[in-house]
């Protein structure tokens, strides 16, 4: 086991892996910007270390100084946390030519994952099912119908070098592929100078249901179950739950075992995560992100694992300590993302936390990085806590939800509690009724 | 008024030549005397308190205790003392080292003459050797860290007389 571990990030992932490290009996040394000298990060860790000014790309972000941090300090591993250098292969590499442990996957697995085609690519071959949709870019509108006609409409045309919406096209049936084929690769051509365009099967509502996969060093892989993160904004998670209302036994043991076999075909090692669309009992896969997610507690509390202290015991090369043989969610838990954010526009809203009170009692978890007179800096993402809620069932634990963020106070910044609320009131969501196109119809 | 905000004060009273200034506020009472070239301050004992600060949990292990109205004078009066001298900070965290290598003799010592360009110290950052260049000409009057001894990133390095 490791002495001493560096968590190369802030906020309230920091001091998560601060409280693992801590229940688990080892040293942490934190690294911090200027502009976080007073996070809570930097109090509760044995040694801390400044190293470089508020920008991420010279402090967070910087490689040669979080190693050098780690010499200074005699640190032996190094966990990355989520965003800043949690999935980039190079740093994990770096980590481990300094004789240091990357608390996370081999710099292979992040590597391959990280690129969208060889992950997809790699999904095909094993056995997982991916969207589907022509084999790379159609050259005539003739081989586009061909393809849409066997996958079936409605259809999608993308462009091949694009992002962001410009050159996507829906087509519900064929004429209006016949019409829009022209407009969609104009449009391409225009915006990204390529007028390459492919051609995917086009989910109405789909639903974003994620598998939690965990692997160690001695070749044991295993599947925690989903999460639902269908409530999101511009691609941003709101709202986790798991398990997912849409789900069976069924389906959830196939997504397990498609998610087990990705896995298993990159030799991946540590906590991932299986992202799938899901619609109508079918099932695709999207993309794996090779690290802890922000909404792991939602595993952690229908599971009883705490997934970042079996990250450092399997960094360590202890095997997975999940008992084997068939497992059971307990309960239900909903993760709600309290942003420093206007809750109508979605602006970010840095400055002083004024008043703080944070709900308590049943069934009720808090993780943050905030306190009183704390200074919300306008450097870094909006996070400011999440709301971690269980109970028995889906309606037990709606209705501790709805006490809890009633009882939430943060006063100085505007936050996103407003629009839980008010998402806690809605029909749809209260049936499960819900969709990635949720946020599109809903406001306060 | 916090310690921050008391700083400012001696410089500002420093900068504008006059005799001192006396403020009270929500029971702190600072005077600043800046007559001498280096300003005084005078905390009276008992009535500077640390600001409040609400924090989640009681035990803060590395929070240093609060200082006492004397040592903050003592340290107001250090910091004040380095007003006129050019401040080097550590543009990268490492270990600082005075000399190319441990038989060398250290690139520069206190009173030495030293030139904008020139090599002052190295940060060694993952087993690389970061010379470190001073910025201004000047007479070195100040060396911070010991030889060997980690710094942070903005860590004072050297003072230079300008």
């Amino acid at each position: 086991m490791f002495s001493k571990v560096l968590i190369a990030n802030r906020g309230e992932i920091a001091l998560r892996v601060i409280a693992a490290c801590k229940e688990m009996g080892l040293k942490t040394v934190a690294v911090h910007s200027e502009a976080d000298r007073d996070s809570l990060h930097v109090r509760y860790a044995d040694d801390d270390v400044c190293i470089g000014p508020a920008a991420s790309k010279q402090s967070y972000l910087s490689i040669s100084s979080i190693i050098a941090a780690a010499e200074i300090t005699g640190a032996d591993a190094i966990h990355p946390g989520y965003g800043f250098l949690s999935e980039n292969p190079h740093f994990a590499e770096i980590v481990s030519e300094c004789g240091l442990t990357f608390i996370g996957p081999p710099p292979q697995a992040i590597r391959l994952m990280g690129d969208k085609a060889r992950a997809r690519e790699t999904a095909k071959n094993a056995g997982v099912p991916i969207i589907p949709g022509s084999e790379g870019a159609v050259r005539t509108v003739e081989e586009a119908a061909d393809v849409a006609r066997s996958i079936g409409y409605p259809v999608i045309l993308k462009a091949a070098a694009g992002g962001g919406g410009r050159g996507m096209r829906i087509c519900w049936q064929e004429s209006d592929l016949q019409s829009q084929y022209d407009t969609a690769r104009n449009e391409a051509e225009r915006a990204f100078g390529d007028g390459a365009v492919y051609l995917e099967k086009y989910l109405e509502r789909p639903r974003h249901i994620e598998i939690q996969v965990f692997g160690d060093t001695h070749g044991r892989v295993v599947a925690l179950g989903e999460r639902e993160c269908s409530i999101q904004r511009r691609h941003q998670k709101l709202i986790e739950e798991s398990p997912s209302p849409a789900l069976d036994e069924e389906t959830r043991k196939l997504m397990c075992e498609a998610a087990i076999k990705l896995c298993q075909a990159v030799n991946y090692v540590n906590a991932g995560t299986i992202e799938f669309l899901y619609q109508d009992g079918a099932f695709y896969f999207m993309e794996m992100n090779t690290r802890i997610q922000v909404e792991h507690p939602v595993t952690e509390e229908v599971t009883g694992i705490d997934l970042v202290k079996e990250q450092i015991r399997v960094a360590a090369g202890e095997p997975l300590s999940v008992p084997h043989g068939e497992f059971r969610l307990r309960g239900h838990a909903m993760e709600f993302r309290v942003n420093a954010e206007d809750p109508v526009t979605f602006a970010p809203n840095p400055g002083k936390i004024r008043e703080l009170h944070l709900p308590g009692g049943p069934g009720v978890r808090v993780d943050t990085h905030v306190y009183r007179d704390y200074m919300v800096p306008p450097h870094y993402d909006s996070l400011l806590a999440k709301l971690v809620i269980r109970g028995k069932d889906r309606s037990e634990t709606l209705a501790r939800a709805r006490r809890a963020l009633e009882q939430f106070v943060i006063e100085g910044v505007k936050t996103s509690i407003p629009l839980h609320r008010a998402i806690l009131n809605n029909e749809k969501f209260i049936r499960g009724d819900i969709s990635t196109r949720f946020m599109d119809h809903f406001s306060l | 008024m916090n310690f921050k905000e008391i700083l400012e004060l001696i410089d500002k009273v420093a900068e504008s030549g006059i005799s001192g200034v006396e403020i009270e506020q929500g029971g702190t009472k600072v005077r600043v005397e800046g007559k001498s070239s280096h300003p005084k301050v005078f905390a009276y004992a008992g009535e500077v308190k640390p600001e409040p600060r609400a924090l989640p949990m009681a035990e803060l292990p590395s929070a240093p205790p609060p200082e006492t109205p004397q040592q903050t004078a003592a340290r107001v009066a250090a910091e004040a003392g380095d007003a006129g001298l050019h401040i080097i900070n550590a543009p990268i965290v490492g270990t600082f080292y005075r000399a190319a290598n441990p038989e060398a003799p250290p690139f520069v010592n206190v009173g030495d003459r030293v030139s904008k360009g020139q090599v002052l110290c190295i940060i060694e950052a993952m087993k690389l050797m970061n010379e470190i260049e001073c910025d201004v000409d000047g007479v070195i009057a100040t060396v911070y860290p010991q030889n060997g001894q980690p710094v942070e990133y903005g860590e004072k390095l050297f003072a230079v007389k300008v």
